[in-house]
């Protein structure tokens, strides 16, 4: 058995905003594990924690919830940890809650919920200020005495407490303290014995009376989901016994909040008052007069919603650069080492070491991207930019949340979809990730360069080409819309909605060293889940794109541009001819052009391009396509090396425009006819605006839900693409 | 009158709250009750949601879900 197995495990639980995180971030240290309960997309966090004797304890930091009726997933996953229905079937030895001292009332109420399930309790009673810590000490002995558990005071932010947090803990896993539980009024206790005589004696459920509470006050409780009874049997049940308690007048519903406050409101007398006087809510207050103001507030949002997007865009730059370059240089040295053994010399080079650069260049962004999205939610300010965008995504079952990830997606949708983790609401959080690749990422503004400084700008003009480029940046958005309401009305039809219920927290300095631990946590995540994938990808496009590669074939093109060379010089004489510098390039781009023409991925491109017809792709463009399909910035590369002008064009190069404008159809009906004309242009453009072109992001999308998803959104984009694409370049052709 | 029509300024108390609206459940176990105090604290820009104050804590809630609880005016 492993020693994590055998260790005391605790939980942490306790309200958003109450430093829970914080807390097990200093408890843990940098030992922790970050994954997801089976089945849920809810963030699983777990670490070691050191006692005082120098024993170690498993801690588990539960999401952040109001309340243990489970109706979000959140929710559910906590009610299902304590009770040892989740993480392999063990319930916790103890629970850890993390009390806010500025709102002791509504903390106490999720402990006073979590001890009707039976596990023993420490309360840590935790404040952000050392100010506080006088009054603190008075309170917390006298809620010890109350509640009958141990309280401690901390401060997450300095550490302060957490010696005799262990203390506590440690001598708590012994004497198993639980905390005193409100005396129910009659029908609550006969509608309790109920359902334990009906479900656990009759039907031999496996309950704890706080479960059997949650059957009864919850309308829709996940315990629901976890009973052996079917629900042709216990649906009639539970109810029968709700609407004995309404008749007895309880409405269920409310019946836990009201009777639950009324026990605790007398037990928090005396120290609520103090309480009151330490608020520090004027404060905030203040500050939210201008950030949540009507105009101002607007200005001052868009203001940093600007630096945020140029950090990921812009200055995000030159680190890529950086990683590119080195990526490039360690490429040559490999191509120079390896000259001798060419397939070897371009698996390690294109392969490895273009596959490790295809995701290490991803992390400067999402490292300054998530440096400021701890910032905006260790300050507090997250939950207000949600506030006020709220309303603009709300018809497409979105929510104000989903504006920051949104909004990185303009850069690049891997960070953006990592953002989402900040959407606690399960189905807002869904349909963000299935929409974010279609905002036009910068990997797609090369390809609009090349296209639009190939068609466009030479028959229309700088100023209908810039205005292409922009259209070209909402095409995506555009489309993403309707899709988002679709999608809110298909795949989230009967799914839970989440209440959008959000607290404005108090606005607190955020603190540097828990903000680089979130950015090394997301980037070292990246690598780690995504970055293998990204990897393997790479090096099964190179395969598809190198093999088969047959060496007669080099030898019979050499053959034919020397005769051919021969034929046009006045010499005539074959065999004394030498290649200068330029021929013997000229020759080896036309040997790669050929080798991709018969690779794999070659054939393939001819094989499915009847598909793309309709769009009027001919099969230079549909390899292009497809080869670009790990990362769409490729099609260039791609599209140099079949017209023979060697892989490291770039959009800017004349060559390629050139060639592009007097490419012609091959065979065909069309043979003779130039490939590119506006239609074709655009078509190409709209197909890269839409279409899910991007391994990386597949990969990102697979590791925050799953494969399925992934796979869903490649299928789903692709074909909406490939749909728009075809419309285009039809109805271009046709006014064309 | 319901929580989506009050103005900023004013002190409500609650009358009644619809519990089967999910947002309203959560906001009862949020400490929202009959007799609660409650009033407007910000509108956002397009004038939903709204942020209320109770209990010291300030809350967002859309319109739509705030139509649920109903309010009286405290003079």
């Amino acid at each position: 058995m492993s020693a994590e197995s055998t260790n005391r495990r605790i939980a942490l639980i306790g309200n958003p905003n109450t430093g829970k995180t914080s807390l097990f971030n200093i408890l843990t240290g940098m030992r922790q594990r970050v994954g997801n309960y089976s089945g849920v997309t809810v963030e699983k966090k777990t670490g070691l924690w050191q006692m005082a004797n120098g024993q170690e304890v498993e801690l588990i930091d539960l999401p952040g919830t109001y309340s243990l009726s489970a109706s979000s997933l959140d929710e559910r996953v906590a009610v299902d940890v304590i009770t040892g229905h989740g993480m392999g079937g063990r319930a916790p030895d103890l629970v850890v809650v993390v009390v806010d001292v500025e709102n002791l009332r509504r903390n106490l109420f999720l402990a006073s919920q979590a001890s009707e399930l039976g596990v023993p309790m420490v309360i840590a009673l935790n404040c952000w200020d050392v100010a506080e810590r006088k009054g603190l000490q008075i309170d917390s002995k006298l809620l010890a005495q109350r509640f009958g558990v141990p309280v401690v005071p901390t401060i997450a932010k300095r550490k302060s407490g957490t010696m005799e947090l262990a203390k506590a803990v440690e001598k708590a896993l012994e004497t198993r303290p639980t905390m005193v539980r409100p005396l129910w009024p009659e029908p609550v206790q006969n509608a309790i014995r109920k359902l334990q005589q009906e479900l656990v004696t009759e039907r031999g459920e496996a309950l704890r009376e706080g479960e059997l509470q949650r059957l009864l006050f919850d309308r829709r409780s996940a315990v629901r989901e976890r009973l052996k009874t079917p629900a042709s049997e216990h649906v009639p049940i539970i109810e029968a016994v709700r609407e004995q308690l309404y008749k007895d007048g309880f409405q269920p519903d409310a019946a836990e909040s009201t009777l639950r406050f009324r026990f605790l409101n007398p037990l928090l007398n005396d120290v609520l008052e103090r309480q009151a006087a330490m608020k520090r809510r004027s404060k905030s207050e203040g500050i939210d007069q201008l950030l949540l103001h009507k105009f101002w507030g607007l200005l001052v949002f868009m203001g940093m919603m600007y630096v945020v997007f140029q950090s990921v865009y812009t200055w995000a730059g030159p680190v890529m650069g950086l990683i590119e370059s080195a990526v490039g240089w360690a490429q040559g040295i490999a191509s120079e080492a390896l000259v001798g053994t060419p397939m070897l010399q371009s698996l390690i080079a294109d392969g490895i070491i273009g596959g490790v650069g295809a995701f290490l260049v991803f992390l400067p962004q999402i490292l300054v991207l998530f440096f400021f999205i701890s910032l905006l939610e260790a300050s507090g300010y997250m939950a207000r930019a949600a506030f006020l965008m709220d309303k603009l995504f709300q018809w497409c079952g979105l929510n104000g949340k989903s504006f920051v990830p949104l909004l990185t997606s303009f850069a690049c949708a891997i960070p953006g979809i990592m953002a989402t983790r900040t959407i606690n609401d399960n189905k807002a959080r869904l349909i963000t990730i299935l929409v974010a690749p279609l905002m036009s990422c910068s990997a797609r503004l090369p390809v609009y360069l090349l296209l639009i400084g190939a068609f466009i700008e030479p028959r229309y003009g700088s100023n209908v080409a810039g205005a292409t480029l922009f259209a070209m940046h909402f095409v995506g958005a555009l489309v993403a819309a309707p899709f988002a309401w679709v999608l809110n009305k298909t795949v989230n039809k009967g799914r839970k909605p989440t209440p959008f219920v959000m607290e404005l927290p108090h606005y607190r300095v955020p603190q540097v060293k828990l903000i680089l631990f979130r950015m090394y946590e997301s980037g070292k995540e990246f690598v780690v889940r995504a970055g293998t994938v990204i990897f393997a990808m790479t090096i099964i496009i190179w395969a598809l794109l190198y093999f088969p590669r047959p060496p007669e074939l080099q030898d019979q093109l050499a053959t034919e541009y020397i005769a051919q060379i021969s034929q046009d010089s006045t010499s005539g004489i074959a065999e004394s001819i030498e290649l200068d510098a330029n021929q013997s390039s000229e020759l080896e781009r036309q040997v790669a052009a050929r080798y991709l023409e018969q690779s794999y991925m070659g054939r393939f491109g001819k094989f499915v391009q009847p598909i793309f017809e309709p769009a009027g792709y001919d099969w230079k463009i549909t390899v292009g396509v497809l080869a670009s399909f790990p990362a769409r910035e490729i099609i260039i590369s791609t599209l140099g090396i079949t017209y023979a002008l060697g892989g490291e064009v770039d959009e800017a190069s004349d060559d390629l425009r050139n060639t592009l404008n007097h490419a012609k159809w091959e065979t065909g009906p069309r043979a003779g006819e130039p490939v590119f004309k506006i239609p074709v242009a655009l078509s190409i453009m709209v197909f890269f605006a839409l279409c899910m072109q991007c391994g990386a992001t597949l990969a990102v999308i697979a590791k925050e839900l799953n494969w399925r998803w992934a796979a869903g959104s490649f299928i789903a984009l692709t074909s909406l693409a490939w749909l728009a694409a075809v419309l285009v370049y039809q109805i271009g052709t046709l006014f064309g | 009158m319901r929580l989506n029509e009050i103005k900023k300024g004013g002190l409500f108390r609650v009358k009644n709250l619809n519990c089967c609206n999910d947002c309203v459940s959560r906001l009862m176990s949020m400490g929202l009750l009959p007799d609660q105090e409650i009033r407007l604290v910000h509108e956002a820009p397009l004038g939903d949601p709204i942020a209320v104050e109770f209990n010291g804590c300030h809350t967002s809630i859309r319109l739509e879900d705030a139509a649920h609880v109903e309010v009286e005016p405290i003079q």
